[in-house]
């Protein structure tokens, strides 16, 4: 039995085909899951299954009746849900409220609280999501979100889930806890279509895989009953061979570039967020940093650009920084990828040129004494975009139209071209796609052979393993354990970033 | 105080906590009566007047607290207070108060079509627009007062004729014979009296139409499926959007409820308070209510308890002529930042409590070594009262999430 049928789903816009003649079916109660690069069509196409957009051809068939959307509301109609990748939730309402807004439960004009909270208790009962009604969403943690918008589907009637890059935002166990919640969703019938470019993760979960190119259905697979790596799965989605962050030989001299002694930061509840750390990073080394997340990574970063107060000594090419303002160390020649770019890398509402100033508004060829030089700027903004490829329009659009994948490289390209002798780099290749993500790579090789010193911190172990010259394992805001990434595997390094065993050095 | 608190700490009911701050509130009260023998602090007269001065600022808090919560910073509602005050003063001396009622809604709900236009359908500024608001209201009323009532029998060209008053009730045989208790000078049982007498007392039944609308929009926003869906469309109106909740008219209507509030916070001064419409009536009481609203964490029952904050050291300072129930309200203020001292002492937040003890002991010396106080601070009291209990609340204040970001469809992020 189907629950979906999408056969020859074209979908055009100016300049760009979208989809081309897509077909997928989807059987009902199972995980399916839809993988391609970013800008393969993917998205698109959801947006046709849940009304978003209209396909200019081809049929929508679901549980066997063939359908043609107009809305989101029609879609949900015939049980179709969508859950978005940026969560359409309201932090200070409830639980409660944010999963009853729009159709509420009532009692002679009141909204009907009782009723409400028996109906969501029922179904976070029976699918195991583990959901209370009545706290605020702003108490709750990024899995309990989730599930919560899960819910959300379901209480209107919802059973067949899109789920939009559901994972992009989990950590490891987060991401454990939703697959658990989503085998429940299965068994009690539910079909779900699970849309990702994380190949472990669909390999993990997934009954069926739909591979989109370019718009095009280029496979489909059962990895329940054939064998499937996930390097055939990229390699299917690339269509050519994977990239691999691999290095070639060491780089590493004996100039120390950054040298970190005793640092120590407190939080405002009196905890020590990293303690004592003591490291020095050489010209042409990528020390890498390993470390399930919130274990004192961020505030290490921010102690080191300045932006967070600590304690302790910090040197870079032999001065001491201690004291120093951000600005100050940024013109000593650090450049900063920060782990959120939306928060803490560009202004959304500025052009790319205006971003391009960005954090270096005192140097050339941005600046010229206390004045700004925006027509060097613009200059400068083209030849980043050309050499690191951002794909824009122009350089005078609004960051913020850029997908994630074209802003890191944006991000990169500012930092890289203001020939920086150290790089402080948070998940450099976070939510971007495989071509951008080689990109980067490409980059970072190309800087620390010219003599760049890097301090790397990634959740990706395979990219931490493959670029960085030695690597540190972080656990509540202490270095654990030292490891060698010529002989490290990323399953050694994972255990000893929970701390159950010492990695091998 | 110990009691106080552990009452408070022993139950979780919210009504036992709101007696025990009334309560409390009532102590500090008496004992500020006593030490600074001051009878006229919870006189019915004293009383009477602040609830007279605290409904127009309760309304327009009350109106920038419909618009906020759908997301609309309305500060244009000094300009459709002083709307409400033209519309009750031209339709009021020519067809009565009621009809006063009416037209003060009318050019309200007229001031606030055009602040909704702006800002929600063309996304200006809502500050921007709020602002022009406030000078377009301004404009009109000085305009048109001049057309109309400068040929009026007994107007001018900066007031009306007088308007004919409103039904009010006065119940003797409550508040006379607490009048007398009050007189007695009893710890917290005057108090109580000099409240209730003082309620029963000249009591407009717009005051009661006002405290009528603060518990219908408590239930509206918070019990009914209609309040929640304007609630959402101030906390994340991409979320209400993707439910099909209609945010545009959710909007509309919240901000054409704003202006009506505020228009009628208008009317009572007007109607009630003076008896005319006269130019500059408001007196900045549309920004003193926003703030009042934010005093009170954009609810109902807290802009409601600034509001009265307001009214009634404003009523005091009214009716103190030689400064000595200033000089008490000053050991009020020192005695409440004492206590909040004591509290963020509590929650070890020592910076916070140093300078609340700092002000505290200032305050208690100030009024140790004055007699009566200037009568220029008198009139700089409430507002002094207002910035500071802001400067201290603002910590645990909660605005609705959206609040000034306009809204436009399907521009999601």
């Amino acid at each position: 039995m189907l629950a979906v049928e999408l056969s020859g789903i074209w979908k055009r816009f100016p300049g760009v085909i979208a989809n081309k003649d897509i077909n997928l079916r989807v059987d009902v109660g199972t995980v399916h899951a839809i993988v391609g690069e970013n800008g393969s069509g993917k998205s698109t196409l959801m947006k046709i299954l849940y009304g978003m957009q209209k396909a200019d051809e081809g049929t929508i068939t679901v549980n066997g009746k063939p359908i043609v959307f107009s809305s989101p509301s029609d879609a949900i109609e015939v049980g179709i849900g969508m859950v978005h990748q940026h969560f359409m939730l309201a932090d200070n309402l409830t639980v409660l409220e944010n999963v009853v807004l729009g159709s509420e439960p009532s009692k002679a004009g009141r909204l009907d609280f009782g009723a409400a909270r028996k109906r969501i208790l029922e179904i976070s009962n029976s699918y195991g999501l583990d959901i209370t009604p009545d706290v605020l969403v702003s108490e709750l943690g990024v899995g309990d979100r989730q599930r919560v918008e899960i819910l959300k589907v379901l209480y209107r009637g919802a059973r067949i889930l899109i789920l939009d890059e559901p994972t992009a935002v989990l950590v490891p166990h987060e991401v454990e806890e939703l697959f658990q919640a989503l085998n429940g969703l299965k068994a009690e019938g539910i079909t779900i279509i699970f849309i990702s470019h994380k190949l472990d993760e669909v390999l993990e979960i997934a009954d069926a895989i739909t591979v989109i190119r370019r718009g095009e259905t280029v496979a489909s697979l059962n990895p329940k009953q054939q064998q499937v790596t996930a390097e055939q799965l990229a390699e299917l989605m690339v269509g050519s061979e994977l990239p691999t962050p691999e290095t070639q030989g060491s780089t590493v001299t004996d100039k120390v570039v950054l040298s970190v002694a005793r640092l120590t930061s407190v939080n405002k509840d009196g905890k020590e967020d990293i303690s004592n750390l003591d490291f020095k990073i050489h010209a042409g080394e990528i020390l890498g940093i390993a470390g399930v997340e919130g274990n004192g990574q961020s505030e290490l970063v921010e102690a080191i650009m300045g932006t967070r107060a600590a304690t302790g000594e910090i040197t870079i090419s032999g001065v001491n920084v201690s004291n120093l303002g951000t600005r100050k160390r940024r013109e000593l020649g650090v450049a900063y990828i920060p782990e959120d770019r939306s928060r803490l890398a560009l202004l959304l509402d500025a052009p790319l040129w205006e971003n391009r100033i960005l954090g270096h508004q005192t140097k050339a060829p941005n600046a010229k004494g206390f004045r700004l030089t925006p027509k060097l700027a613009k200059e400068d903004t083209k030849t980043i975009v050309k050499e690191f490829d951002v794909r824009t329009p122009g350089i005078d659009v609004l960051a913020s139209a850029l997908s994630g994948g074209n802003q890191q490289k944006l991000i990169v390209g500012r930092e890289m071209s203001s020939n920086p002798i150290l790089l402080i780099a948070s998940h450099p290749t976070r939510g971007v796609d495989v071509g951008a993500q080689a990109a980067i790579w490409d980059h970072l090789r190309a800087a620390r052979e010219n003599g760049l010193a890097v301090l790397l911190i990634s959740a990706d172990l395979d990219e931490l393993i493959g670029l960085s010259d030695s690597i540190k394992v972080i656990l509540r805001g202490k270095f654990v354990a030292d490891a060698d990434p010529t002989n490290v595997t990323p399953q050694e390094l994972g255990n000893a970033m929970t701390g159950a065993v010492k990695a091998a050095s | 105080m110990t009691a106080a608190i552990l009452i408070w700490r022993g139950t979780s009911s919210k009504r036992v906590k709101i007696l025990v701050i009334v309560i409390s509130l009532l102590a500090t009260l008496s004992l500020v009566r006593m030490w600074a023998d001051v009878l006229d602090l919870t006189s019915r007269g004293t009383i009477s007047a602040a609830l007279g001065l605290a409904v127009p600022i309760g309304l327009a808090g009350l109106g920038g607290l419909w618009a906020e919560r759908a997301g609309v910073v309305n500060i244009g509602l000094e300009g459709m207070m002083i709307l409400g005050t033209f519309g009750a003063g031209w339709l009021g001396w020519q067809y009565g108060p009621w009809a006063g009622l009416a037209g003060a809604l009318l050019f309200g709900l007229a001031g606030a079509a055009i602040f909704a236009v702006a800002t929600i359908t063309f996304g200006v500024d809502q500050i921007i627009s709020g602002t022009a608001m406030n000078i377009l209201g301004l404009g009109f009323a000085q305009f048109f007062a001049q057309v109309a009532f400068s040929d009026a029998p007994g107007g001018g060209p900066t007031q009306s004729p007088s308007i004919e008053a409103l039904p009010s009730f006065t119940w003797s045989f409550i508040s006379d014979p607490l009048v007398d208790l009050h007189r007695e000078g009893y710890f917290i049982v005057s108090e109580i009296a000099g409240f209730v007498s003082g309620v029963f007392f000249r009591l407009s039944i717009l005051t009661v139409i006002a405290a009528g609308l603060f518990f219908a929009s408590g239930y509206i926003l918070w019990r009914t499926p209609f309040g929640l869906r304007l609630r959402s469309v101030g906390e994340n109106p991409h979320a209400a959007d993707s439910l099909g909740v209609n945010v545009y008219f959710y909007k509309y209507i919240a901000v054409l409820n704003s202006g009506m509030l505020a228009a009628l916070g208008g009317a009572f001064l007007a109607i009630a308070s003076s008896g005319v419409y006269r130019e500059g009536q408001t007196g900045g009481r549309g920004f003193i209510g926003l703030a009042t609203m934010i005093f009170g964490n954009w609810r109902p029952g807290g802009t409601a308890a600034g509001a009265a904050v307001f009214g009634y050291i404003d009523a005091l300072q009214l009716r103190d002529a030689n400064g000595t129930a200033m000089r008490a309200v000053v050991l009020l203020g020192a005695l409440v930042l004492f206590v909040l001292a004591v509290l963020a002492l509590r929650a070890k937040k020592y910076q916070t409590m140093f300078a609340l003890g700092v002000i505290s002991a200032a305050l208690i010396s100030w009024f140790l070594v004055t007699t009566n106080l200037p009568k220029e601070i008198a009139l700089v009291a409430p507002y002094l009262a207002t910035l500071l209990v802001l400067a201290f609340a603002s910590q645990r204040l909660r605005p609705p999430a959206a609040d000034g970001i306009p809204y436009r469809k399907g521009e999601s992020k």
